[in-house]
């Protein structure tokens, strides 16, 4: 703050409510997953009373034995690794080269394409979910990893190329027409120049698109009959009312996702272009 | 590039036309067809397959559930989105100070955007149940003696739902928010102190209209994602407090009626284009005035 608004009286009720409310929200975004793991380790007595201790009170590893002994922990972990990772690279195979193309169009011509991009967001989900299920149910392809792998693509193509995009345009033009004055043809410039110096950014948008694939719900459970994906197990639990192994389960969905995160802040902070312009 | 458009073009082209084909017939083949389905299946009649009844909609016009789904829809972006921008902005501003524990703050505000919705969804399970942590609390501060039951319908089951909302996305908002208070230069500030501006002359006629653009962008992104809710209301509230989304859902999945189901989402993008529309058309209405 300037001096002179110091001492207003809304600049004193600022000052007054400062702290209190850093730690109202400090308390807010923490309790929740705090309980989450109380949860998980908690003994049923703990939790399946009519007055529910803040602390735990009897600790037990028990729902978490149960959920690796019980084995329908690998099956949906598998599936939705799966379905991530093979989204993840198909996405990237299919947005990196209509992204770099996009981000080199005239203005108006790539403002109007981004646009569209953005349009698709509006869609509800259930609205595409709906018809593609109802086809993919004539093909055989629900329950399938397949079937899963390009209903999220259809949700993670706009998403990433929009990413790409951006990646690209900061990608000076000099560069690739520098390699094609040395003899490079727009294939070879293209595949040795341009995506080597984009690929901390393909990367972090390869990050993002993992994520919301293995988080993703809505077209799983519209195109799901039994196989389900980690988290429809979850959600089953939740809606058997089985506390604990939800709280486990919930746990476990999100581990990946702290540890992506984690790497993802690495990747932002690479410096990686900088270098070549000036080099 | 479009114009003259013809062999030569393609020919020059070919490489760019290879490289965004795929991505282009992806986007029409899983995204617009298929919503171009939803809304001719909306029309559609079950029986006879024939297009252009109005029947479906009848239908879930005339269905109690329908009517709730829409009202809850258009109350939860309504209150949902007062109560994240506003917390937002104030949590925005609050970092734009520096107090010790500032760079804390940061990190722990980015918790919840590491965490997928549908678990913040199941934890906030556990705060609303009738025998969760938010009704012990309120009986040990001796505010209530008898449990609520928060996903029983009605207001509080939404006010839930909204906060649970809250939880997941002030977040971004703040993010959002911030990138565009970190744009307003200095000198601004110090001009209008120069002039003997107060804090909230300040605050109103110098932060908030410079921090519009960032605002429209948080609002319409926010706005689409409240419409579309799906996984917290799923997983809070079940049956007792659809939304259109969710309504939609199980239209088709435990009454088996794709058509109905059609109908719904079909409103809930009309709704969702009215929205933006409208809301673009007030904004720049706005900006003809001045």
């Amino acid at each position: 703050m300037v001096k002179g608004q110091e001492n207003d009286r809304l600049a004193k009720i600022i000052r007054i409510l400062f702290w209190p409310t850093v730690i109202m929200v400090l308390f807010f975004l923490l309790v929740p997953v705090y309980i989450m793991v109380k949860v998980s380790l908690s003994a049923p007595e703990d939790i399946l009373t009519q007055h529910p201790p803040f602390l735990i009170h009897n600790f037990t590893w028990d729902h978490w034995i149960k959920v690796f002994e019980s084995g329908n922990l690998w099956e949906p972990f598998k599936k939705s690794f799966t379905v991530a990772t093979t989204t993840t690279i198909l996405a990237i195979m299919i947005a990196a080269p209509a992204s770099y193309v996009i981000s080199r169009m005239p203005k108006k011509v790539k403002y109007i394409t981004i646009l569209t991009l953005f349009l698709t967001r509006m869609f509800p989900e259930v609205g595409i979910a709906l018809p593609i299920s109802v086809k993919f149910l004539e093909l055989g392809l629900l329950d399938t990893n397949l079937g899963l792998v390009l209903a999220h693509l259809a949700k993670e193509l706009p998403f990433i190329a929009w990413i790409l995009v951006g990646t690209f345009e900061t990608i000076p033009r000099e560069l690739e027409q520098a390699a094609m004055v040395d003899g490079a043809s727009r294939l070879t410039a293209l595949t040795k120049v341009v995506f080597p110096i984009s690929l901390s950014g393909i990367a972090v948008a390869a990050m993002f698109v993992w994520l919301d694939s293995w988080n993703e719900f809505t077209y799983a459970l519209y195109l799901t009959l039994s196989d389900r994906t980690l988290p429809l197990q979850t959600y089953y639990y939740i809606m058997r009312g089985d506390w604990f192994q939800s709280a486990a389960y919930a746990t476990i969905l999100t581990i990946p996702v702290v540890i992506v995160t984690f790497f993802l802040q690495r990747y932002l902070k690479s410096g990686y272009l900088s270098g070549a312009i000036k080099g | 590039m479009l114009k003259n458009f013809g062999w030569k073009t393609i020919k020059k082209y070919k490489l760019e036309i290879a490289m965004l084909t795929p991505l282009v017939l992806y986007i029409i083949g899983l995204t617009f067809v298929p919503i171009f389905n939803t809304i001719l299946m909306s029309f559609q009649d079950p029986l006879t397959k024939e297009f252009g009844t109005l029947d479906n909609y009848k239908y879930i016009f005339g269905r109690p559930e329908f009517k709730d789904a829409f009202k809850n829809t258009l109350l939860i972006t309504a209150i949902g989105l007062t109560l994240e921008m506003t917390f937002g902005l104030i949590i925005a501003l609050m970092l734009m100070k520096k107090f010790r524990g500032r760079g804390l703050f940061r990190a722990v505000l980015l918790v919840p955007l590491g965490v997928p919705t549908l678990v913040s969804a199941v934890m906030l399970t556990y705060v609303f149940n009738t025998n969760g942590y938010l009704n012990e609390l309120l009986y040990r501060l001796n505010l209530i003696q008898v449990p609520i039951d928060w996903a029983g319908g009605g207001m509080k089951t939404i006010l839930m739902i909204v906060v649970a909302d809250m939880w997941k996305v002030t977040p971004m908002i703040v993010l959002l928010l911030l990138a565009g208070l970190e744009s307003i230069s200095d000198d601004v500030y110090e001009a209008s102190a120069i002039d003997g501006a107060s804090t909230w002359q300040t605050f109103w006629n110098v932060t908030l209209p410079l921090l519009k653009p960032s605002i429209t962008i948080a609002l319409i992104l926010r706005a689409i994602d409240a419409f579309r809710i799906f996984e917290l209301p799923m997983v809070l509230a079940g049956r007792s407090t659809p939304v259109l989304s969710t309504y939609a859902y199980q239209e088709y999945n435990s009454y088996n009626n794709p058509y109905t189901s059609a109908a719904g989402s079909t409103i809930l993008l009309v709704l969702i284009l009215i929205f933006i529309l409208g809301y673009l058309f007030i904004v720049e209405r706005e900006k003809g005035v001045k």
